[in-house]
């Protein structure tokens, strides 16, 4: 399971949507899930979902890895779908095996259901058309005004491409150790949930000393090829604003426009 | 000293500091080595033999308890000359998987250079150059975790280059490499000392490697016991064996036939040579 984990990969090519500038993709992504939370009817939220689908599109990322992003979550799905149908009582009463739901409660259902799969389907295309480096780049210079106020942006943002570097690492490792240990006869399967989590201590020790020998040995690669945090540095990919930010900025403040107005003049199902 | 020399210990001491109240033993004992421009030397020696020691020596990630280490002339105790030393002298280690920054490989490349603050538009080129000249230009969109441990190692030879330093020491940068990715990354060094003329300083347990090698320093427990050519150092069985190491496969052997009454000649090293010496004693000396 823990290797469905998507957070943070990127899949490399050159679509109009993997050439934006990183720091107005973290705007644009903002900016839609706003827009999502601003939808209050199935027109506007079936534009938003339509456009989150034609971005997946323009990507070409293959369906089957978002899809596979959002095996995570299905259960929330599920579970926040319907809680609403229990719990929302407006609309037409319909009787199913006994129980009894009405329209309303479903329509709301369908309608959180198909807002998170949005909101999951924008935010993960972010990481997966942006590479670490230039997201972190990209907020990096996003925030650097903080640096006025002394927090250290650049430092965090290395701290952040680094996490997201080991993320893969260490999910091996983890599969390593676990294979290590059961072959020493651990259980790591059965049990009820407090024995299995005993199970587990013996799996992190190993991957916290190894985490921290990994560090060290990282900070002194680190050093040789002279990093010191200082504020010197360059970078080998400029940010460059082009006529593609510009084009997809009109797109998401046309759809801004466009969910005002279906929300205005249609009835709102929330 | 003179113009040509690189690296040079001069009387260095070495010794790590120990948790307990009993200091340790010194891991290196008034070591003198001189290393010049383009040599590709290879240090061998057992597990604590001090050889990983010397890699952080030269790169001022340590500093000597005694003697003094001079990379072309600067003191490495010199806080302020730390950049130039290490843009003269780069560390691959030998755990590639932490030694690797970025996500995707040639912005792990660029790195250095990026530490460095040189212009982008160099930048690109120098990471450019680096891949091509280590054979992985074809994989500089690819994430680094998933690529085999010699191509991530060679990823980091690579994101050493980018730094354009004149010197490139290796700790034991195969010892965690399958005989396959320990190929690719000897290729990798041999080109760089050859064609590039980047002064290569292997640290390595394999004796095979070594015999590659211009040079050869053995160590043990912390004093340089033979430094020459591989021909003259694999002559001296003796002091290798004491070393706790083992002569290379072809000459050990050779050395086993000879005892038995097999007329083969001295100094054979690599399986090239053992086959043409072995094929020109079974034909009685006739065949050339």
């Amino acid at each position: 399971m823990i290797k469905d984990i998507t957070l943070g990969q990127y899949f490399p090519g050159d679509s109009f949507i993997h050439k934006l500038d990183p720091r107005f993709k973290l705007i644009f992504t903002v900016f839609v899930l706003v827009e999502i939370f601003l939808c209050k009817n199935f027109l506007s939220l079936g534009l938003i979902f339509l456009f989150s689908i034609a971005c997946g599109l323009i990507s070409k990322i293959s369906f089957k890895v978002i899809m596979k992003g959002l095996k995570m979550i299905y259960l929330l799905i599920f579970f926040t779908s319907a809680l609403q149908i229990f719990y929302n009582k407006t609309g037409t009463p319909i009787e199913i095996f006994g129980g009894k739901i009405t329209t309303g409660g479903i329509f709301t259902a369908i309608f959180m259901a198909v807002r998170i799969i949005s909101l999951i389907f924008v935010s993960s295309l972010l990481t997966y058309t942006t590479s670490p480096t230039a997201l972190t780049d990209g907020l990096e210079r996003l925030l650097s005004p903080l640096k006025k106020l002394h927090i250290p942006v650049d430092t965090l943002a290395m701290m952040m491409t680094i996490a997201l570097r080991f993320i893969p690492t260490l999910i091996e490792e983890i599969y390593k150790i676990m294979n290590a240990q059961k072959a020493r006869g651990a259980d790591l399967e059965n049990g009820n949930i407090i024995k299995r989590a005993k199970a587990l201590v013996p799996i992190f020790i190993p991957l916290f000393v190894n985490s921290f020998r990994r560090a060290y040995e990282l900070a002194f690669a680190m050093e040789c090829r002279c990093y010191n945090g200082s504020n010197r540095r360059t970078r080998m990919k400029k940010m460059h604003t082009g006529w593609r930010d510009i084009v997809a900025l009109c797109v998401v403040l046309l759809i801004l426009a466009a969910i005002i107005l279906l929300n205005h003049f249609f009835g709102a199902v929330i | 000293m003179n113009d040509n020399t690189l690296i040079s210990f001069r009387d260095v001491s070495y010794r790590y500091e120990s948790d307990t109240d009993t200091p340790l033993p010194l891991a290196l004992k008034n070591i003198n080595i001189d290393i010049k421009k383009g040599e590709f030397v290879a240090i061998l020696g057992h597990n604590g033999s001090g050889k990983s020691t010397i890699a952080k020596l030269s790169n001022a990630i340590i500093m000597p308890e005694s003697g003094k280490v001079y990379i072309k002339g600067m003191d490495t105790v010199d806080e302020k000359l730390e950049y130039d030393i290490r843009q003269t002298v780069g560390v691959v280690f030998q755990n590639p998987d932490n030694q690797i920054v970025a996500t995707i490989v040639e912005e792990d490349v660029a790195f250095g250079p990026e530490n460095l603050g040189i212009e982008p538009k160099e930048i690109r080129k120098r990471v450019d150059d680096a891949l091509k000249s280590v054979g992985m230009y074809d994989y500089r969109f690819h994430q680094p975790h998933k690529l085999s441990g010699g191509q991530k190692q060679r990823v980091a030879i690579a994101g050493i280059m980018a730094m354009q330093t004149e010197c490139i020491v290796l700790d034991e940068p195969t010892a965690m490499l399958d005989p396959k990715g320990r190929e690719e990354v000897m290729t990798a060094m041999q080109r760089l000392n050859k064609e590039l003329g980047i002064t290569v300083v292997l640290i390595t347990h394999y004796m095979d490697e070594a015999v590659k090698a211009d040079r050869v320093i053995v160590m043990d427990s912390g004093e340089v016991v033979l430094d020459g050519t591989p021909r003259e150092v694999f002559s001296q069985p003796d002091i290798i064996e004491h070393a706790g190491l083992e002569l290379p496969e072809s000459a050990k052997l050779a050395n086993e036939l000879r005892k038995n009454g097999v007329e083969l000649p001295e100094g054979i090293l690599t399986p090239e040579e053992f086959i043409e010496a072995f094929k020109f004693c079974v034909s009685g000396g006739n065949e050339k």
